[in-house]
């Protein structure tokens, strides 16, 4: 499996409890088109699991049902091994900070 | 705003979803729906929004390209041709100079493809609004004695072609006129218009889409009058009012007319044959039965034929029937049908007028362009391969097989053939509106050609072809496993070979093209070279058909006398007179009739014809045509005095055969009359129709004598003459202000409108010639700029020995005037039968023209060595230390 640095911050966002692929972007920064194919290879992986969320919360929101990631135990381990190797800068964690209580659900 | 960027990034996805294998299709668009729909409400719900927060949504949308292609490379057996999109992509995008004037080259090539093909398809391939075009042929009179093809037909052959021919369902003839806008107040104006039998809409199989067509009662005789409208006239000076069909409209003076229907648009049927007029029919009439007296008309055409073919009878088979009763006529009228006959052409042939013949060679040309620049991308890409070999070896040895290598370059000249398509695009749309406007009056419907599905099919498959020409030779010749080690060895001798084949093609193509535009460039100078028997400079051409007002021929006299009086006393008015059959009049009024002369012979067959004008005032003083023995008319020949006329030197010498004809009798008849007049003078030959038609004989009797209702006024002005065309129309509305004029020009402007359709010719095969040569010109230095990047190290041996510099530019520049020489001789090859497809477009010069050939060859030579130029200077500059290197 190849860790990039991407790859690195994608599994800090998604550990830090943002689950949404455009969430993930926000606290990234990362574009879209980066991070998607990202999140694909860590679900082929399984370091990554996926399912969509519950039908009522979209029809509260008045638009189709999300998708969600979550790490597993794989991923989790993945993330430790990733950040020995590479530093999420402050700027990206201080991000996640201020997002999370906005946005996480 | 933020709606129209979610409209717009849900749109990106649509289309995106394409990539997407089918079985996630649908959970991939809703993931990525959902996502933008989310962040566009929170982005709405946000109260300080820049505009760049709806850009980010689009990029964002954007974005799920790259994720649908890697699905896509997950789940397709042939994942690496995605790699090989996204691989060539990035290299073009990292040479954007290369990849520049690559897609300008495809441009032009692939442009001009689908610009011809188009007119192809419009003229011949798409549907017209009527039912089974192919079934509907237009006919028309040929004279095999003088070899004049489509005339207008005249009502006597007509009526008995209809009584006697089997192979049709119908004939119908149309009768074309002009109908007069006499409104107070407004300067009169006139609209095209016909009277038609009543087969007419069932032979032409179309039906209105306003309103309806004509019923029986409205063809008889004293029934109401009822128009249809063409839908430019519908929609031009109407408005496309639905509410006009039904109504009563003034048109004229006279009664108002009912407006029963409007006919369908992209009809556009040109049934004069006249190709220097207006064409299109504006107003449709019905016919009121036939005359006794048009059986009886043989002599002047007036009528345009159309047919519906029986089902099961074949072009051929409806020909010879109508060859048959030809043969009949020609016995039953011996006097007027010995030389005439019946040629069809179907309407589809009809409709592209003078392009039926050129578009051929147009397809060949467009060919040719489409593979010169196949060609010439083709050798760029082998060029920038020659600097890629590394990679290429360096992936062969990693174990890519060739098919991978050979696949990988030819998705390379793909995309960029796309890209060129696209831009090609632009380029045909472009070329099709500058066709539109240049058109000849006589090609149908290329004025509103459109660009639509059908274009873009075309242009998808003109793509295809340019991809597969520039890709598979490099794609071949870069992944040949010896490619390696030839240039580990520093030999590149086989590419250098194969760019010299690309380029000795571009330039054969080159020569077959400029030949093509300079034979008929040739003609043309030719053909302005023609005199016509008279002078075209500084001469106001104003024709009339004198208003219902003026109703007696003695009426007629004082009104032509009284404006010819006013014009010339405007200031700078030279000379002013009247003609009944103005050469190069935009309405032809040809009167053309057996002219005998007591105690002769009557020539036999064509020979005994002779054309018959009417002039007054100073007619050949204003034309310039040379009095050549007796005496001009004078103002004492009046109605009453004794019958005098001119005649043609061609009719002298056609008549008299070399006797002197002034002095003798002759008896002709002209509107109608009989007359028996005494030659007075011989004057010059005039052209009527055409530069490149040859004067017919004619003859010339004083106006005053003649009864004739229609004038053309012409008035020579000095050239510095304030005198226009308005202040000459005002002398006519002066004595009557609702005379209708015709058509106001000067005589030059006539003289030009019948070359519009050379010229026209002419622009587009300049066009194609020129586009060829300048990629034939970079083809060649090309070529030769890579040989000799190729071959620092020979240039670099050969200074050190002692070679000085003109031995290296005599080295560089043999070398492209021998590609030069070569590519010119398969170029004559090529060229002498192409030519021939050009026959009809050439005048006083042959298909095999030396000279023509000749200074082709000679400039492409020329043009060859120009090329090398550069790349010999950069060839000098190459010092003995190089060769170290």
């Amino acid at each position: 499996m190849k860790l990039t640095y991407p790859t690195t911050l994608v599994l800090h966002a998604l550990a830090q409890g943002f689950r949404h692929g455009f969430d993930i972007l926000d606290v990234t920064g990362l574009p879209s088109g980066t991070v998607y194919p990202i999140l694909r290879r860590l679900e082929q992986e399984a370091v990554v699991s996926a399912d969509w969320e519950d039908v009522a919360i979209a029809r509260e929101e008045q638009r189709p049902p999300r998708r969600y990631y979550e790490l597993t135990a794989a991923g989790h381990l993945l993330l430790k091994t990733a950040l020995a190797r590479y530093e999420v800068p402050r700027s990206i964690a201080a991000r996640a900070r201020r997002l999370r209580p906005a946005r996480s659900s | 705003m933020s709606s129209l960027a979610l409209r717009l990034a849900l749109w990106v996805i649509q289309i995106v979803a394409l990539v997407v294998p089918a079985a996630r299709r649908i959970a991939w668009r809703n993931e990525w729906e959902a996502e933008l729909k989310h962040h566009a409400s929170y982005l709405r719900r946000r109260q300080h929004r820049p505009w760049s927060t709806d850009m980010n949504l689009i990029s964002r949308a954007l974005g799920s390209f790259p994720d649908a292609a890697w699905i896509r490379r997950q789940f397709t057996l042939d994942a690496e041709c995605v790699h090989d999109v996204v691989y060539s992509t990035r290299g073009l995008a990292k040479s954007p100079a290369f990849t520049a004037i690559t897609l300008l080259v495809f441009a032009i090539g692939i442009g001009a493809a689908i610009a011809i093909v188009s007119v192809a398809d419009t003229l011949f391939m798409r549907p017209l609004p009527i039912k089974d075009p192919s079934r509907v042929m237009t006919i028309w009179q040929q004279n095999r004695a003088s070899g004049a093809e489509r005339l207008d037909v005249a009502p006597g052959n007509a009526l008995d072609w209809m009584a006697r021919t089997h192979s049709f369902q119908a004939l119908a003839v149309a009768d074309p006129f002009t109908f007069n806008l006499n409104f107070a107040g407004r300067d009169p104006d006139y609209l095209t218009a016909a009277r038609v039998s009543e087969q007419f809409f069932s032979v032409l199989g179309t039906s209105t889409i306003e309103g309806r067509l004509f019923v029986p009662e409205e063809y008889r005789r004293g029934a109401a009058r009822a128009v249809i409208f063409s839908h430019a006239l519908w929609t031009s000076r109407f408005g496309a009012d639905p509410t006009l069909v039904g109504k009563a409209v003034r048109l004229d003076a006279g009664a108002p007319y009912t407006v029963v229907g409007v006919m369908p648009p992209n009809l556009e049927l040109r049934l004069f044959d006249d190709r220097a007029r207006r064409a299109e029919i504006q107003i449709w009439m019905p016919k009121p039965g036939f005359d006794e007296v048009e059986s009886r008309l043989r002599v002047y055409g007036a009528w345009n034929v159309l047919g519906r073919l029986r089902p099961g009878v074949s072009i051929a088979e409806a020909q010879a029937d109508l060859d048959v009763i030809s043969g009949h006529l020609a016995r039953e009228y011996p006097k007027t049908n010995s030389s005439i006959s019946a040629q069809m052409i179907p309407l589809r042939a009809h409709l592209a007028g003078g392009l039926r013949d050129l578009l051929p060679f147009l397809l060949g040309a467009a060919a040719i362009l489409l593979i010169v620049s196949g060609a010439n991308v083709a050798s760029l890409l082998l060029a920038r391969g020659a600097s890629r070999q590394r990679e290429f070896a360096v992936r062969q040895a990693l174990g890519a097989s060739r098919l991978r290598l050979v696949r990988q370059m030819l998705v390379e000249s793909l995309s960029l053939a796309i890209a060129g398509g696209a831009l090609g695009l632009l380029v045909a749309r472009w070329l099709l509106d500058v066709l539109g406007r240049f058109r000849p009056l006589d090609i149908a419907l290329i004025d509103r050609m459109p660009m639509d599905a059908r274009s873009a099919v075309l242009a998808c498959g003109v793509t295809a072809i340019a991809a597969l020409l520039a890709g598979l030779m490099p794609a071949v010749q870069l992944s040949r496993p010896e490619a390696v080690t030839a240039l580990r060895e520093g030999r590149t001798g086989s590419q250098r070979a194969v760019g010299r084949i690309f380029v000795i093609f571009e330039i054969a193509a080159a020569l077959v093209l400029v030949v093509g535009a300079g034979l008929p460039g040739r003609s043309f100078m030719l053909i302005e070279r023609v005199d016509p028997g008279f002078k075209r400079d500084h001469v106001s051409v104003l024709q009339v058909f004198a208003s219902n007002r003026i109703d007696t021929p003695a009426k007629r006299i004082v009104f032509f006398d009284q404006v010819l009086e006013r014009m010339r006393t405007l200031p700078g008015v030279v000379a002013a007179g009247g003609v009944s059959a103005m050469p190069f009049g935009e309405a032809r009024v040809i009167a053309r009739g057996l002219l005998e002369i007591p105690g002769q012979a009557a020539p036999s067959g064509d020979d005994g014809f002779v054309h018959t004008t009417a002039v007054s005032g100073d007619f050949f003083k204003v034309m310039d045509v040379p009095l050549v023995a007796g005496r001009l008319f004078v103002a004492s020949d009046t109605s009453t005095s004794r019958q005098v006329v001119l005649v043609s030197r061609r009719a002298a010498r056609q008549f008299w055969k070399g006797a002197d004809p002034v002095g003798s009798r002759v008896r002709f008849q002209f509107s109608g009359q009989a007359f028996d007049a005494e030659v007075v003078g011989v004057v010059g030959d005039l052209r009527h129709e055409a530069l490149d038609a040859p004067a017919a004989a004619e003859l010339f009797l004083p106006y005053a004598q003649s009864g004739f209702r229609a004038l053309t006024f012409v008035v020579r002005t000095a050239p510095d003459s304030p005198t226009d065309l308005r202040m000459l129309k005002e002398q006519i509305w002066a004595i009557d202000p609702v005379q209708t004029i015709f058509s106001a020009a000067s005589l030059e402007q006539l003289v030009s409108k019948t070359l519009s359709e050379r010229r026209f010719n002419l622009v587009v095969l300049a066009g194609f010639a020129f586009v060829t040569l300048l990629l034939a010109i970079a083809g060649v230095y090309g070529v030769i700029s890579f040989s000799i990047s190729q071959r620092v190290r020979e240039f670099g041996i050969r200074a050190a020995l002692g070679a000085t510099h003109r031995d290296i530019v005599r080295l560089v520049l043999t070398e492209g005037v021998k590609l030069a020489l070569c590519g010119i001789v398969l170029g004559i090859t090529l060229a002498l039968p192409a030519a021939r497809l050009l026959k009809t477009l050439l005048f006083g010069v042959t298909a095999t023209d030396p000279i023509t050939f000749l200074s082709v060859s000679a400039g492409l030579v020329v043009v060859g060595a120009v090329a090398c130029y550069a790349p010999a200077r950069r060839a000098i500059k190459i010092g003995p230390a190089e060769a170290l290197r």
